[in-house]
């Protein structure tokens, strides 16, 4: 017998279980995405990765402990020696000033959490944030259940979390949380014309202006974003207030950072955000004149106005550029125009990996089944273009031509892959869900229609099945990718040992440590670029050159001290004050990206320059044009100032058995020039599977010896 | 040398002749007292000197009972003194030793030492007192490589540096090894493997001195905790938190030239001078241990858990070479019954001030912070020897408002054997622990609240129609669902006064019991007509099916009252027929049925 229903007890509104959903759903992804970002602590410990990191990390600590004032104007003496760096004048601050308001907020409440422990989580909290902030950007986009899938993804898409990592403190990590914020303030101003949203989209792009010099991406998107609008005949007040509010109060905030500076109005990289402002006026005025004025007088006034102002602006733009008031574009920026152009002029530039082209492997690698349902997604955007569907597929396509130019900017591709993925996924389960339901529903009535009714069902339910296969794989992969590529801190060195336990190098802070500890406060160091953030951090001795790469003559002069012969480069050495040397040697465990590896980019960066000009990068390789190592190789080589450090007695040691002694397990021979003796060096350390290897350089002899 | 001893005599001349009267006065040498025999033994085999004396003490007076005697160090030792001690032999029974001044030498340390029985004129009794001194030990030469072995200088003095006179005296070094390259070859004197022995020697004065230099192999431990910073940190919740940061430094000789990882790897030889490892006892309790410095966690390190104690295999990240130093962490966890007692509100904390590092420790400067919990009082502080109190000072953490007292200590140049507790008394009122969990109850109860209120505050300026009246609405269904359900409590109510008359045929009760139900059923009834009534300005399409609603409602409650007829006008009074009732009934339950998923139906297109 039915029974009357009653509506008392766990009831909920449809509306209320949905919230509770979303709700449910996106603190799950904003959860996980924190979660999955914790396999480097747990595997190994709370530590800064790389290299960067650690100079955002001093820097931090410095701002913690000084204060904004002092860290605004601090003149770093310990880097850069002997020219020093002004950091106030020279970094992003958005991210240590992050950090420091975070780690401030908790002292005031008593929550004693040590400004290491903030650095380190800040990546995998901004993720958090960013997986909430994506949901929201796809819900003005498209819509709530769109929303919710690129939430789901960009919460472990392995692209983001390659730069996300607990550890890795990086600029990055908290910059696309600013750029999709200020990509949804933008959607916002764009959709409703408020002032409001507009001011608020300025703040955000000051946020992410001042933490990441990815900036310029979005300040040529947005621009971008409103001429295609005004090309589409799809202008209007709305897009007019928000532009000019955006570009007016952003640039007047973006300059308050003094490493931007006047930039944002003398730069080539931001003239487009200004051409398209001065557009929008136009465009504003000449609509108005047209609504006032006949359509002859109209089109004669135009005719004029266009003409004029082209030649304005080219003449004016010509006289700018040549007195040199706008700077020429910086070297970066065009080799993300021409992926060529860095590896032909810039060696220091293209002598990072990460500023290579990416790989179509990489792709996959870093984004699995959004490759396919990008497109998709793109598809749906296309089949109902809004303003603001423009701008994703804007958004989208250029993003995905940077990706392939710079391994790096896959993370400026990442976001936009899950959104467009996102809304691919929704809409195609959203169709093939209600495909399912008739099936059931329609029972009767198929009969009827036999022909086709039957399959649908079916086919529905086979296509749905298959994307719940493709999102458990994307899971797996993402998980494992994660665990596998993305977690290692690159300090702590792990590989299994032949008896299958874990074994730990942990040379490089061993060689810190040492520094730190017993060698004199003031002593300078000279290492290869890439440990200099690294040494300053961890060994808190004064280094010559660093990661920030700012003076390519003064890198040079070390490279050249590199790649020099023994007394040619304690010249160098002495005129550069240097008291230690520091070189990373893998030859005896394997390791490969050790300095002997990086020698080519030393030898030339080294003569790049015009003090450089005796160093050929040909006299390094031998008479058949290989770089070797062994008895074959160049004697320029076999006796320049690298080869002796990382080689210094390692003649006498057996790495492995069956070959004799002095072979090298990264180039897989025996070295050439074995038995010689350091001069002008003694060695200082050596860690213990001599990963690091530091010497010492010697006092001038004394007259008469 | 010779120089001195005869300055020394003089004195001892002059002092006999003029202060012979007033032995009686306090901390004046008693010239009746002698040292009948002397056996001192120098032990110079880790890189602490541990000077072990005993001493026969004679009473030469003819009347006069002793009770305490005086005993003195060379004037050079008083800085690197750092444990003094005397025990009463055979039976070992520790004396209690005082620091005093004495008038006639206001340059030299005395110790005053108490013998618990009074020596009897004539009798003798055995004394042996151990005194250790640090960094006394030079090495020499001050710098070697790194395959050389260390070598190190002692200067000391043979006699016993004693304000009495003695009758004999024999002195004996031991030394690590027998590689010993020059000592001091005063005679009588022996050698055998890696003991020297001087003496004896008869009829000491006061005061005597003889250079003692022996060079000599030491390759033990030279290492110095420069500076260890211990905190303890109590909680009431059964856990004790001690954390030491310890900086080393390597006090051996300092390594000359290059270290060369090759050989250091292939030859034992160039690692006998440097430190790679030591073992640092911990409590048998210490659990969560951790070893780390300014940047990380150092790997290398194992934990062998014995009987009574954990012991701590400590590698440094580099091993150490003379003059080379480093600094590190280490930490555990201690539950806080083995340390912590009390009776009701009075706590007292029994732990070790100082704690084992590595055998044969040096501690230049020792710093413990104690840092008791939140809001208690009353502390005293007793320690087992002296030391430097620091003020008091506060520590803020998690959930703390007033902040947790801390006690510091200082105290410089410490060994092993100060390894013993302090006691710290205090008040804590037990109250106080709910302090923090309410605390946390209190603040998530106001972030609810704020939520709660936020959600429910409408913050925009202008007024939006559509969503206020949807509101509304929402609102108004609500009210009309609770009314329904209660008309639905009322029809169950029905159902079981009917299945009750049916069982029992009592028309009357029935009769009564419905009255009221159809109350309660008009006035439900009532109310949703009235709400439905309000609706209508708000929403056709609502109002509409409420009405459709109360028109099925009202079939439903005719069916029931067709039913109530049946039962009381016919069943009771047995006016109709079995088959016949059986047929009316399941009529009447039929259209009940198809009435009941019309209302529900509605009832969910409501929600």
């Amino acid at each position: 017998m039915a029974v009357l229903m009653k509506t008392r007890g766990l009831r909920m509104s449809a509306q209320k279980q949905e919230t509770l959903l979303k709700l449910t759903v996106l603190s799950l992804a904003a959860i996980l995405s924190f979660a999955t970002r914790l396999f480097s602590v747990l595997r190994f410990e709370s530590v800064i990765h790389e290299f960067d990191p650690y100079f955002n990390y001093r820097t931090t600590k410095y701002l913690a402990e000084n204060g904004f004032y002092s860290f605004h104007n601090w003149f770093d003496d310990r880097v850069w020696y002997p020219l020093g760096r002004i950091i106030g004048g020279t970094i992003y601050p958005g991210l240590m000033i992050t950090s420091a308001a975070l780690y401030r907020l908790s002292w005031l409440l008593n929550i004693t959490l040590d400004i290491r422990t903030i650095c380190v989580f800040l990546a995998p909290l901004f993720s958090s944030l960013t997986t909430i902030i994506t949901y929201l950007l796809t819900k003005e986009l498209k819509d709530s259940a769109s929303g919710l899938f690129a939430a789901a993804m960009i919460a472990i898409v392995p692209g983001y979390i390659s730069r996300s990592v607990a550890g890795s403190y990086d600029n990055e990590g908290i910059a696309i949380f600013c750029m999709l914020f200020t990509y949804y303030m933008w959607i916002k101003a764009v959709k409703t014309g408020a002032i409001c949203w507009a001011t608020c989209a300025a703040l955000a792009y000051f946020y992410m202006v001042s933490s990441w010099g990815g900036y310029v991406f979005l300040i040529n998107l947005i621009p971008l974003h409103v001429l295609t609008l005004m090309v589409t005949g799809r202008f209007s007040h709305r897009i007019y207030i928000a532009y000019s509010i955006l570009y007016c109060l952003g640039t007047i905030l973006s300059m308050q950072i003094s490493f931007v500076g006047f930039q944002p109005v003398q730069s080539s990289e931001h003239m487009l955000a200004l051409g398209v402002f001065g557009l929008c006026q136009i465009h504003a005025l000449v609509d108005y004149l047209r609504s006032k004025m006949s359509q002859d007088d109209f089109e004669i006034l135009f005719r004029g106005l266009v003409i004029s102002i082209v030649t304005i602006s080219f003449v004016l733009g010509v006289i700018l550029t040549i007195t040199g008031k706008i700077s020429p574009w910086t070297g970066r920026f065009y080799s993300l125009l021409d992926p060529s152009y860095a590896k032909n002029h810039i060696p220091i530039i293209a002598s990072v990996s990460e500023h290579q082209p990416t790989s179509w492997s990489s792709f996959y690698f870093d984004l699995q089944i959004l490759v396919f349902l990008f497109p998709s997604g793109l598809y749906f955007c296309f089949s109902k273009l809004t303003d603001s569907n423009i701008f994703l597929i804007l958004y989208g396509v250029t993003s995905l031509y940077f990706a392939g130019v710079m391994v790096r900017l896959m993370l400026v591709l990442a976001p936009v892959m899950c959104i467009l993925g996102g809304i691919g996924a929704s809409s195609l389960l959203v169709t093939y869900m209600k495909q399912v339901e008739r099936g059931k529903v329609t029972d009767k009535k198929a009969k009827k229609f036999e022909s086709n009714y039957i399959l649908r069902s079916e086919i529905a339910t086979l296509f749905i099945t298959v994307m719940c296969i493709l999102f458990f794989s994307y899971t797996i992969h993402c998980t494992w990718v994660t665990a596998e590529a993305y977690s290692s801190p690159s300090i702590v060195l792990s590989a299994r040992s032949p008896d299958g336990s874990r074994m730990i190098f942990d040379d490089f802070r061993e060689a810190y440590y040492w520094l730190r500890m017993n060698t004199p406060e003031n002593a300078k160091v000279m290492s290869w670029w890439d440990y200099g953030y690294q040494i300053t951090a961890m060994a808190n001795r004064t280094i010559l050159v660093d990661n920030n790469t700012w003076n390519n003559t003064h890198i040079s002069r070390v490279g050249q001290a590199m790649a020099s012969s023994e007394e040619k480069a304690y010249e160098i050495m002495r005129e550069l004050d240097v008291n230690y040397v520091l070189v990373i040697f893998g030859g005896l465990t394997g390791y490969s990206s050790d300095d002997i590896n990086k020698f080519l980019w030393m030898v030339r960066i080294g003569g790049s320059t015009e003090k450089g000009k005796s160093i050929t990068e040909w006299d390094y390789y031998n008479s058949a044009g290989e770089f070797r190592v062994d008895k074959e190789g160049s004697p320029i080589l076999l006796n320049c100032l690298m080869y002796k450090m990382c080689y210094y007695r390692f003649g006498q040691v057996y790495t492995e058995g069956g070959k004799p002694s002095g072979y090298d397990r990264v180039r897989n021979m025996e070295i050439g020039n074995k038995d010689f003796e350091l001069d002008m060096l003694e060695e200082a350390y050596t860690t213990e599977h001599w990963l690091v290897r530091i010497y010492k350089v010697k006092d001038l002899r004394n007259r008469g010896i | 040398m010779i120089n001195r001893n005869i300055i020394l005599l003089l004195c001892n001349v002059v002092l006999h002749g003029v202060y012979v009267q007033s032995f009686a006065a306090a901390n004046i040498i008693d010239p009746d007292l002698n040292f009948k025999n002397v056996e001192k033994h120098i032990d110079l085999q880790s890189q602490l000197t541990k000077i072990t004396t005993r001493l026969i003490l004679e009473n030469g007076s003819k009347d006069r009972h002793i009770s305490n005697f005086l005993f003195s160090l060379e004037p050079e030792q008083k800085n690197s003194l750092s444990y003094i001690a005397a025990y009463r032999e055979p039976v070992r029974v520790e004396l209690k030793l005082t620091e005093v001044k004495v008038n006639v030498y206001p340059d030299e340390t005395f110790y005053e030492i108490e013998l618990k029985d009074p020596l009897s004129p004539g009798r003798t009794m055995s004394v042996e007192i151990e005194w250790i001194l640090t960094h006394e030990l030079i090495p020499h030469p001050k710098e070697i490589t790194q395959k050389e072995k260390q070598l190190v200088k002692y200067i000391g003095n043979i006699y016993l540096y004693a304000p009495y006179t003695i009758t004999k005296q024999t002195t004996t070094v031991s030394l690590p090894s027998r590689n010993i390259e020059t000592y001091t070859k005063f005679k009588p004197v022996s050698q055998s493997d890696s003991f020297i022995t001087y003496g004896p020697y008869e009829k000491l004065p006061p005061f005597s001195y003889e250079e003692l230099n022996i060079h000599f192999e030491n390759n033990n431990k030279f290492l110095t905790v420069t500076r260890l910073e211990r905190n303890i940190e109590i909680s009431h919740w059964g856990n004790i938190a001690v954390e030491e940061h310890i900086d080393l430094l390597h006090t051996g000789a300092l390594l000359k030239g290059s270290f060369s990882r090759y050989e250091f790897a292939r030859e034992p030889k160039s690692w006998e001078a440097s430190i790679q490892s030591f073992d640092t006892i911990l409590p048998a309790a210490a659990s969560d241990i951790y070893y780390r410095d300014e940047i990380g966690n150092i790997s290398t390190s194992h934990t062998r858990i014995k009987k009574d104690s954990v012991e701590l295999n400590l590698r440094p990240r580099f091993p150490l070479f003379g003059g080379w130093k480093t600094k590190y962490i280490v930490g555990y966890n201690v539950p806080s019954y083995e340390y912590l007692f009390h009776s009701g509100d009075l706590y007292t904390l029994e732990m070790r001030l100082l704690d084992h590092v590595f055998d044969d420790m040096v501690v230049d400067e020792l710093v413990v912070k104690i840092i008791l919990p939140e809001g208690s009082k009353n502390i005293e502080l007793s320690l087992p020897y002296s030391a430097t109190r620091l003020p008091d000072s506060l520590h803020y953490t998690y959930l703390d408002t007033t902040g947790r007292p801390v006690i510091s200590v200082t105290k410089k140049n410490l060994i092993e054997n100060h390894i013993q507790n302090f006691k710290l008394k205090y008040t804590f009122p037990r109250i106080l622990m709910l302090q923090e969990p309410l605390l946390v109850a209190a603040a998530l109860y106001l972030l609810f609240l704020l939520v709660i209120t936020y959600v429910r505050l409408d913050f925009s300026i202008d007024k939006d129609e559509v969503s206020e009246s949807k509101l509304r609405i929402a609102g108004q269904c609500e009210k009309i669902l609770a009314a329904q359900d209660r008309r639905v409590t009322s029809y169950n109510e029905l159902d079981d006064q009917l299945a009750y008359l049916k069982a029992n045929k009592d028309a009357n009760t029935f009769l009564s019991v419905v009255k009221g139900i159809n109350q309660e059923y008009k006035s439900t009834t009532n109310s949703i007509t009235e709400i439905a009534q309000r609706l209508k300005g708000e929403s056709g399409d609502v109002y509409d099916r409420i009405q459709e609603l109360q028109k099925y409602d009202r079939t439903l409650k005719e069916l029931y009252n067709q039913q109530q007829a049946l039962y009381v006008d016919k069943l009771v009074p047995g006016k109709i027929g079995r088959q016949q009732f059986v047929e009316a009934e399941a009529a009447i339950t039929k259209k009940k049925e198809e009435c009941v998923e019309k209302i529900n139906s509605i009832i969910k297109s409501l929600q």
